[in-house]
């Protein structure tokens, strides 16, 4: 769970269904996704604006969770989070018993989820996702970000390489550094992108690429002394941005965005910087390229040792209600065609009302029920976005909006809207298969 | 206030379908300051055999060693003299004092030495009744938690029968801590190792009788400086998992599981008694339900706890994983634990074979207990091995029961069979 400093330092109450703790503004429970009954509207617009918040604001709440001591030492984690930090026992997510001070539950011994190893967020009802170590990992080198501000939100994941020590720190370092260039470019950014759809995808694809730039600064940045280039952390990237009917995703490496309209072909919009992806870009058959013993070896990555962090970029105008899906490979190993995601997807939206977070909590719980080989993480907008009163960028006032899920009606036609736009651009080079990573599993 | 550390040892990692986890738990002791004996919070007994095969030298030493040893009690301290016959009497404060015990003072000292030394040899051996007697003095001074006691004796058990003993040594468990030491080569070592393992003590073989003053001076020394009256283990295990075995197995192997008591369904405790600075060592084995591989739990706390109060937490766990290199590994300090745990039985066993004329089991046994003592570098059980068996093949554990052993070396080879050797690191 995504949250300020304040609300992280005073949970308050425990979610009726699960026993988990829930926060002072929570809607949901971050353990099992059920609502809080009586979650008031004051909360929901809280949450909401915390999408809206200044931009490199998201990115600071962002980044606070897994605090920077954690950063320096992941193994700590469970310590920072026992109760004597926090004031109130946790619960534990195997049995619902108490969480101990020495990181244990009392009655299983399941060891508590760190909140690096587990988080959601939903910075607007349409708009939601989960990070998760999975089954099998040993940390949780995933990362997310996610912004949403009226109609714009911006989803960034990076998927931190296992071979490399500190990749965790690192896949942080590099949402929030990316997420902070694309904010600038929604409502309350400096630089925002506005005009016709193809303005818009040219300043949304410069944002991009510069969010890649900034992302693999961070990684640079977030190196320990000492490191050597063998050790070098690195990590994937991709983010999207949706702004009204516009979707305009830029990636390194093979964590991807997927388009699933309700009506219509279910698309699966990047094309993975890997050996398989080259594989298949050469004509091999998807199950094929993606069986292959190197597979899972990208091409491109974020990271001190990167030779090339030119973000690919596409784009597409939203020609109707559907999800826009941004997940890395934890997700994808398990379902990988975007044919089959959407209807996979379709089910657990219909079980949760539509609520993003938790459909995305489905979907990461479903990929772990699969075995969970690798770190999960899924973030979800729904689009169209609710119409917003007014055009001062905030959110919808009521959860109720979320609830409607599928059902709204589909109010957001814009006028430019005609048939649906892809443009990919291709930074020069770019299948080149110079230099590879080892498999990140 | 003492502070606790706890320290563990174990290879956590299980492979897919493991169940079994084995940990030491080192536990040390620090600051723990010396007994409470201006506050009256420690008792002392000292019980003396005054049976008639005592008469002459044995009996002359003992009498000397409980004089020491009533040196050795510090002021404040609740204490009174027991000999021991067939029956038990109160030497000290007089048979006809009101009191049961007195507070050690100067001139308490002086008249305890002076009762001691009237002591008379007469009568048979019946320890079950200066057990009883001990406990019903130490019941009057509740005001000292904190009781020890020693039990000297030259001979058998014969006024009695064994089950009697037995019956008195559970009734008295719990209620004071007693080292029980043999002189000569006439007495049991099963007996009074019976009565030194259930109440928290030590047994050993005094084969000189002028050496039992400077035992008795230790062991009053040991006692008066042990801070911490009473400590209890405590072992969590997680719902649904079953503690297969604890044991006590630095400074000495003693098996604690069936003294359990709970302290809630997950939480068993097991007694351990009084503690001064020092370091106890605790193998634990828990069977946890098998997870995927992956995953991790934890298998135990292992805590100290005084007073109810938990003072050191070891954790124990459990991760599974489908890597051979780790899983496959056993931690050095379970091995070699495991190893003393079994050259102590193995020693045990040797000489009970032997002493019934069953020579075939007896080599099998001690010889194992050569090839154990060789493996986990007990160098000192290796020598008392040696004056017991002629060792052919240490590695093999290849021995010959030698025709004519001394007593006294079977005896020592016995009573110091529990004691182990640490880790070497």
């Amino acid at each position: 769970m995504v949250t300020g400093p304040a609300t992280t330092a005073a949970p308050t109450a425990a979610c009726e269904r699960c026993g988990g703790v829930l926060h002072p503004d929570d809607r949901f429970c971050e353990g099992c996704g059920a609502r809080v009954p009586g979650a008031s509207e004051q909360g929901t617009a809280g949450s909401a604006a915390r999408g809206t918040a200044v931009p490199g604001m998201a990115a600071q709440e962002l980044a606070a969770p897994p605090s920077s001591a954690k950063l320096a030492d992941p193994d700590d984690d469970r310590d920072a989070d026992a109760p004597a930090a926090t004031g109130a026992p946790r619960r534990c997510r195997a049995c619902g018993g108490t969480v101990a001070a020495d990181g244990y539950c009392e009655q299983c011994g399941e060891p508590a989820a760190s909140e690096r190893d587990h988080w959601s967020d939903s910075p607007a009802p349409w708009v939601g996702g989960v990070c998760d170590r999975g089954v099998r990992h040993a940390r949780n080198e995933d990362a997310m970000a996610l912004a949403a501000s009226g109609s714009f939100a911006a989803l960034v994941v990076c998927d931190g390489v296992s071979t490399a020590p500190d990749s965790d720190a690192a896949s942080l370092a590099a949402v929030a550094a990316a997420l902070d260039v694309l904010v600038s470019g929604g409502p309350e950014g400096a630089e925002r992108a506005a005009g016709s759809s193809a303005a818009r995808t040219a300043a949304f694809s410069g944002l991009l690429a510069r969010a890649a730039v900034a992302g693999n600064d961070a990684v640079v940045a977030s190196m320990r002394e000492g490191v050597g280039p063998d050790h070098a952390p690195s990590c994937t990237f991709v983010a999207a941005v949706v702004d009204d009917d516009l979707l305009v995703a830029g990636w390194l490496g093979d964590s991807r965005v997927y388009w699933l309209p309700d009506d219509g072909p279910a698309q699966q919009l990047t094309a993975d910087d890997s050996w398989a992806g080259e594989l298949m870009s050469r004509g091999v058959p998807r199950e094929a390229a993606e069986a292959s013993p190197q597979a899972h070896a990208i091409t491109r990555w974020l990271g001190p040792d990167a030779e090339d962090v030119t973000a690919r970029t596409t784009a597409t105008v939203l020609d109707g209600p559907g999800w826009v899906l941004v997940c890395s490979d934890g997700l994808w190993n398990y379902c990988s065609r975007a044919e089959d995601l959407a209807p996979l997807l379709r089910g657990f939206a219909a079980a949760v009302d539509g609520d993003p977070a938790r459909v995305a909590a489905e979907l990461v719980g479903w990929a772990n029920a699969q075995g969970g080989r690798d770190n999960v993480t899924v973030a979800l907008a729904r689009v169209p976005a609710p119409r917003t009163p007014a055009a001062g960028g905030t959110a919808p006032p009521s959860a109720e909006a979320a609830d409607q899920g599928d059902d709204r009606p589909e109010h957001l036609v814009d006028d430019e809207i005609t048939t649906p736009v892809r443009r990919v651009s291709e930074p020069a080079g770019s299948d080149s298969l110079g230099s590879t990573r080892p498999t990140k599993d | 206030m003492a502070v606790f550390t706890a320290e563990v040892f174990q290879n956590e990692f299980l492979p897919q379908g493991g169940t079994d986890v084995h940990a030491i738990v080192t536990l040390t002791s620090s600051g723990a300051g010396a007994a409470a004996t201006a506050q009256g919070g420690v008792a002392e007994i000292i019980m003396v055999d005054t049976s008639g095969s005592m008469s002459g030298r044995n009996l002359d030493a003992a009498k000397h060693a409980a004089q020491v040893a009533v040196d050795q009690i510090a002021d404040g301290t609740w204490f009174a003299i027991v000999g021991g016959s067939h029956v038990a009497q109160r030497v000290f404060p007089y048979p006809n004092a009101v009191r049961d015990m007195v507070q050690m003072e100067p001139g308490a000292r002086f008249e305890a030495k002076r009762a001691i030394a009237t002591l008379l040899p007469s009568g048979g051996t019946a320890m079950s009744t200066w057990l009883a007697l001990a406990d019903r003095l130490f019941a009057t001074v509740p005001q000292a938690p904190q009781r020890h006691a020693i039990l000297l004796t030259d001979g058998k058990n014969e006024s009695e029968p064994r089950a009697a003993l037995s019956a008195v040594v559970r009734n008295v468990t719990g209620h004071f801590q007693c080292d029980a030491r043999g002189v000569g080569a006439n007495w049991q070592v099963d007996e009074l190792r019976e009565i030194s393992t259930a109440l928290l003590g030590t047994v050993d073989l005094i084969a000189n009788p002028d050496d039992i003053a400077a035992d008795f001076r230790d062991l009053v020394q040991r006692s008066m400086s042990r801070g911490i009256a009473d400590a209890e283990l405590r072992v969590w295990a997680p719902q649904g998992a079953q503690v297969l075995f604890v044991r006590q197995v630095a400074p000495t192997v003693e098996d604690l599981t069936s003294r359990r008591s709970e302290v809630n369904p997950l939480t068993s405790a097991y007694p351990t008694g009084s503690w001064g600075d020092e370091s106890r060592d605790y193998h634990v084995a828990v069977r946890v339900g098998s997870k995927p591989v992956g995953s991790e739990q934890l298998a135990a706390r292992v805590q100290i706890a005084v007073g109810g109060e938990v003072l050191a937490s070891g954790l124990v766990k459990a991760r599974w994983s489908d890597d051979d290199s780790l899983t496959a590994r056993i931690s050095p300090e379970v091995a070699h634990y495991t190893g003393q745990a079994e050259l102590a039985s193995a020693i045990q066993e040797g000489l009970a074979a032997k002493a019934v004329g069953d020579e075939a089991t007896a080599t099998v046994k001690l010889g194992r207990a050569v090839q154990l003592a060789q493996e986990t570098g007990n160098d000192e059980a290796t020598s008392r091995l040696k004056r017991v068996v002629e060792i052919d093949d240490p590695e093999q554990g290849t021995v010959r029961l030698k025709r004519h052993t001394d007593k006294l070396d079977e005896m020592a080879l016995d009573t110091a069979s529990t004691k182990t050797t640490r880790v070497r690191k």
